[in-house]
């Protein structure tokens, strides 16, 4: 097949698949579910199929209507891996999650256009092209977040609403500026344009905006938190897996691997990164809701993703991107395990838990092990991406933004513990009789995430060429 | 042949209410419905070059020749459409009480083949003349059911359109002083050298001044509000979707620019007016708990968006002004079409007492998601790519104030209608509405059309752009 015609289907599978789902529904139930599946991994396989592609150096560019619409190299291609890879495992865990709450055909229509808008996004070579899947992603976490549909829950999903597309309007200022300035929207003939120059401050300040709204930065975080109250394979999704990376893909995409910027921004983003690692771990030890937790949990570590990313050498850029799929991975387990124990304790509250290893072992060994990722532990996934990282911090010289990170990540070591002793450990404040393991698909998930936490450390030769070779791509500036 | 769009409507109104047969009273509906569809089809299928084409016996007859370009063809396009969509739901909401649908599509005629001449006119007295005619076929269609709301929504219309068209005709009586004509083209060579003559410069205040109010523009709105919301729905839909369109935005987009208005100072008080009014709308409309003022409120302010695309005057922005006119038909008629439905079914629209409704009107929820998007300026909806290419336009003019006022104005925009959303369709069922359901084809029909209109719109707009929207100022 036609490599273009990959990429394209990649996108536009599960993007106008997920509007027959509610029709796919007229048959039955099973086939609807399965069909979403489907759709994601449609994704899922296109992008196995186009990584030798691009492995050889190619680079693929498809054209619509005259207009340069997707491009793919190894950063998109690994990135779509990534994403479909943790996005097909929610959606089979959400057979069971899912399958006693009303509104299921919308919350299915919605993860799999979610996920096709987020493949579209990753794809985008034209900037409003970019701008436009962003804001798709928005309607449908809109619609996710107020899933269960109480007041309460609807006014928090109307926050990140509102918060997400306030930064997204900043970064479409930005494009602006961008546009009028160099004549096109093309990220490719942008970068002929400047030939070299820095895009104008004001311009990164904006887009960084967008960036940091939807990747949950400190002060643009809030809402992060707040979305807990979605189910859990969305919060999954949104808070692990998918919708947080978009910030730092497109801040991978468009100031590491397409535009030069100011030497200034090498500073400043790390330390807004740093602020955010340490405000947000410290709001992690003292909360008490489960999911909150992991939240604030996400907030500081996608600080450490910032932190590679821009610190301006490749060792933080490979660890930075090292530390997507690691912390997708391991998050997303992280997430599913508490959606288990939510629905079988019926609370979140982990001072009222505890003792549940008992009963749920499986779960309890797979929050730990995805735990032991996050916290970067060798020779767990995480450890990898972390010492990367900071190791990249360390050779740009930047000795005190180390030190704050080491901080962060022995902080994280200490909440992740304590979550999970207060959780699986001790006693229960609660009887235990009727709580029961999840059922087998979701139980199947969270273990499927765990070893896969385990596999890529140990294994961790595949997930770094590939994503070395993809940083002397982008350095190197093919596009 | 653009007069016949004007002579058709009028014979059939003329035809219908001849004491003929009983049974030219049932079928009036059908015959609104039909024209407004030919309207439509005629206006994609025909070429530019059949619509200038007039016979001279008709010029000697009625001397009018009309004017035909492509800004009057996406006129047409959304008169017809917003005729269409308001006379189904008019079907939908007066039920089965047969004279009072006649007398609607009497009338919905009637100001349809006003719109049809005021968009086809090249001189200043004939829009006057057929801005007053349809003018005063929406005042009585405001005030159709006699309530006391309604009538008091008419009487400030009336009260401030008597107000606009004193100031109307007054601007024409000086200009015809001064320049001894009144069409468009004398008046646009005869501005230049007289720019510094006081009399010109009061005639083109009074001239605006008159369009602002005809276009409900802040600080000219009051008589906005109560007008939409008291008059019943399918007047709604036709007042917000199309007649204050024409009679006050249109007529402004034509009287700026083939009279060569727009100089720095005119400039300066049209993007002022269009900045105040976009804010102020987005701000009014946050705090209301009526939905039909709440979308009143948001027209105010979308409204503000189109004459800051004429503001800021380049060909961009005109096209940008132009399709966000169109979009603005579409969503806006579609909100009323889902606020008919939801007052209809549920016996109010106070949204203070309604709440999850979507779930027992999945198609009317489902719509308005769609509407509001589009209005609020999201991708991929097709109200997206108009405010996109204003604000473009306006950032290029240089005009950068404005073009973050614009974009942070969306953001209000969204604020407003979550809050729509959250209190009437997107949330837990409020109590009381167990038994509810969902409306009848009468208003689905043009619901899905217009929401329809609004995804396709924004999925072809990279076809549109360059092959229509673009020559648009080339032929102004």
């Amino acid at each position: 097949m036609d490599n273009e015609l990959i990429v394209f289907l990649l996108v536009c599978i599960p993007l106008a698949g997920s509007f027959l789902l509610p029709l796919v529904r007229l048959i039955s139930e099973e086939t609807r579910n399965l069909t979403a599946l489907l759709l994601v991994l449609a994704s899922l396989v296109a992008s196995l199929f186009m990584m030798p592609v691009v492995l050889t150096g190619e680079t693929v560019t498809v054209q619509l209507a005259g207009v340069n619409l997707f491009y793919a190299d190894k950063l998109a291609v690994f990135m779509a891996f990534v994403s479909s890879l943790v996005g097909s495992i929610i959606v089979l865990y959400s057979f069971g999650y899912i399958s006693h709450y009303e509104h299921r055909d919308e919350y299915y229509f919605m993860v799999v256009l979610f996920l096709g808008a987020m493949m579209g996004l990753i794809f985008s070579r034209n900037l409003l092209a970019l701008y436009l899947f962003w804001e798709i992603t928005a309607i449908a976490c809109w619609r996710l977040i107020g899933f269960f549909r109480d007041r309460n829950y609807v006014v928090k999903a109307d926050k990140a609403f509102l918060v997400t597309v306030f930064g997204a309007l900043m970064m479409l200022l930005g494009f602006i500026m961008i546009g009028t300035q160099t004549g096109s929207f093309d990220i490719g003939i942008i970068k002929k344009v400047l030939a070299g120059k820095h895009l104008p401050n004001i311009a990164v300040m904006l887009i960084l905006l967008g960036i940091l709204s939807k990747s949950a930065t400190v002060p643009l975080h809030t809402w992060l938190p707040d979305a807990g109250v979605a189910p859990s394979p969305v919060t999954a999704l949104l808070h692990a897996a998918v919708l947080v990376k978009i910030g730092v893909y497109v801040y991978a995409r468009l100031f590491v691997a397409s535009f030069d910027i100011d030497e200034i921004w090498h500073t400043i983003v790390p330390i807004i990164a740093g602020v955010s690692a340490l405000v947000s771990a410290g709001a992690a030890l003292v909360e008490t809701d489960l999911k909150r937790i992991i939240a604030y949990s996400t907030i500081s570590q996608l600080g450490f993703i910032f932190l590679g990313l821009a610190i301006g050498n490749n060792i933080g850029i490979v660890g930075g991107l090292l530390y997507i799929l690691m912390h997708s991975i391991a998050k997303g387990g992280l997430f599913l395990c508490a959606g288990i124990v939510e629905q079988n304790a019926k609370t979140k509250d982990i001072t009222r838990l505890g003792g549940l290893i008992s009963v749920m072992p499986i779960t309890a060994i797979s929050f730990i092990l995805c735990a032991f990722s996050v916290m970067g532990i060798p020779p767990f996934g995480g450890f990898f991406g972390k010492y990367m990282v900071i190791a990249g911090a360390l050779s740009g010289d930047k000795m005190f933004i180390a030190m704050l990170f080491l901080v962060g990540a022995f902080m994280t070591i200490i909440y992740l513990f304590r979550v999970f002793v207060m959780i699986f450990l001790g006693e229960s404040k609660l009887s235990l009789q009727n709580i029961r393991e999840g059922s087998n698909v979701m139980v199947f998930s969270v273990a499927l995430l765990a070893m896969l936490s385990v596999a890529s450390g140990i294994f961790i030769k595949f997930p770094f060429d590939f994503v070395q070779s993809a940083v002397r791509q982008m350095t190197g500036g093919l596009l | 042949m653009s007069v016949l769009l004007i002579l058709v409507p009028l014979a059939a109104v003329l035809i219908m209410n001849l004491p003929l047969h009983k049974l030219m009273r049932k079928l009036a509906f059908w015959v609104g419905l039909v024209l407004c569809m030919l309207q439509a089809v005629l206006i994609i299928r025909m070429p530019i070059g059949f619509w200038n084409t007039q016979p001279d016996l008709l010029y000697r007859l009625l001397l009018f020749r009309p004017f035909t370009d492509n800004l009057a063809f996406v006129m047409f396009l959304s008169i017809a459409i917003v005729g269409f969509v308001s006379l189904l739901v008019a079907r939908y909401a007066i039920e089965n009480d047969g004279s009072k649908l006649f007398n609607f599509t009497n009338l919905l005629l009637l100001a349809m083949a006003g719109m049809n001449g005021l968009v086809v006119s090249r001189d200043l007295f004939s829009l006057y003349v057929f801005l007053e005619v349809s003018a005063v076929a929406s005042f009585i269609l405001i005030a159709f059911n006699n309530g006391k709301d309604a009538l008091e929504g008419t009487f400030k219309y009336l009260v401030l359109s008597a107000v606009a068209t004193a100031m109307i005709l007054s601007a024409i009586g000086l200009l015809m002083t001064v320049t001894g004509s009144v069409s468009f083209k004398t008046l646009s060579s005869v501005m230049g050298p007289n720019s510094g003559n006081p009399v010109v410069l009061l005639a083109v205040a009074l001239l605006l001044g008159g369009l602002f109010i005809k276009s409900g523009l802040v600080p000219f709105h009051g008589w906005v509000p109560d007008a939409y919301s008291s008059a019943p729905s399918a007047t709604s839909i036709l007042l917000a979707g199309i007649v204050t369109k024409t009679t006050g935005v249109y007529a402004l987009i034509r009287v700026v620019t083939k009279m060569n208005l727009l100089t720095h100072q005119v400039q300066v008080l049209v993007m002022a007016v269009a900045a105040v009014s976009i804010v102020v709308g987005a701000l009014a409309a946050l705090g209301q708990s009526d939905f039909k003022r709440m979308l009143a409120y948001s027209s105010i302010s979308q409204v503000g968006y189109i004459i800051l695309g004429l503001g800021i005057g380049s060909n961009l922005a005109l096209a940008g002004a132009v399709f966000h006119l169109f979009n603005h038909a579409i969503f806006k008629s579609l909100l009323f079409v889902n606020a008919a439905a939801v007052e209809k079914q549920t016996g109010t629209r106070n949204m203070d007492i309604l709440g999850g409704i979507s779930d027992k009107m999945p198609v009317t929820g489902f719509t308005s998601v769609i509407a509001f998007l589009s209005t609020a300026g999201i991708p991929p909806l097709s109200g997206f790519w108009s405010k996109l290419i204003i604000i473009i336009a306006a950032w290029k003019a240089g005009f950068h104030v404005y073009a973050l006022i614009a974009i942070l104005a969306s953001l209000l925009t969204l604020a407003y209608f979550l809050s729509m959303q959250r209190r009437v369709f997107f949330g837990k069922l409020a109590s009381g509405f167990e038994d509810l359901k969902e409306a009848n084809l009468w208003i689905l029909v043009p619901a899905c059309l217009l929401a329809a209109i609004t995804i396709g719109l924004g999925l072809c707009i990279p076809w549109l752009l360059n092959s229509f929207l673009l020559p648009i100022r080339s032929i102004l």
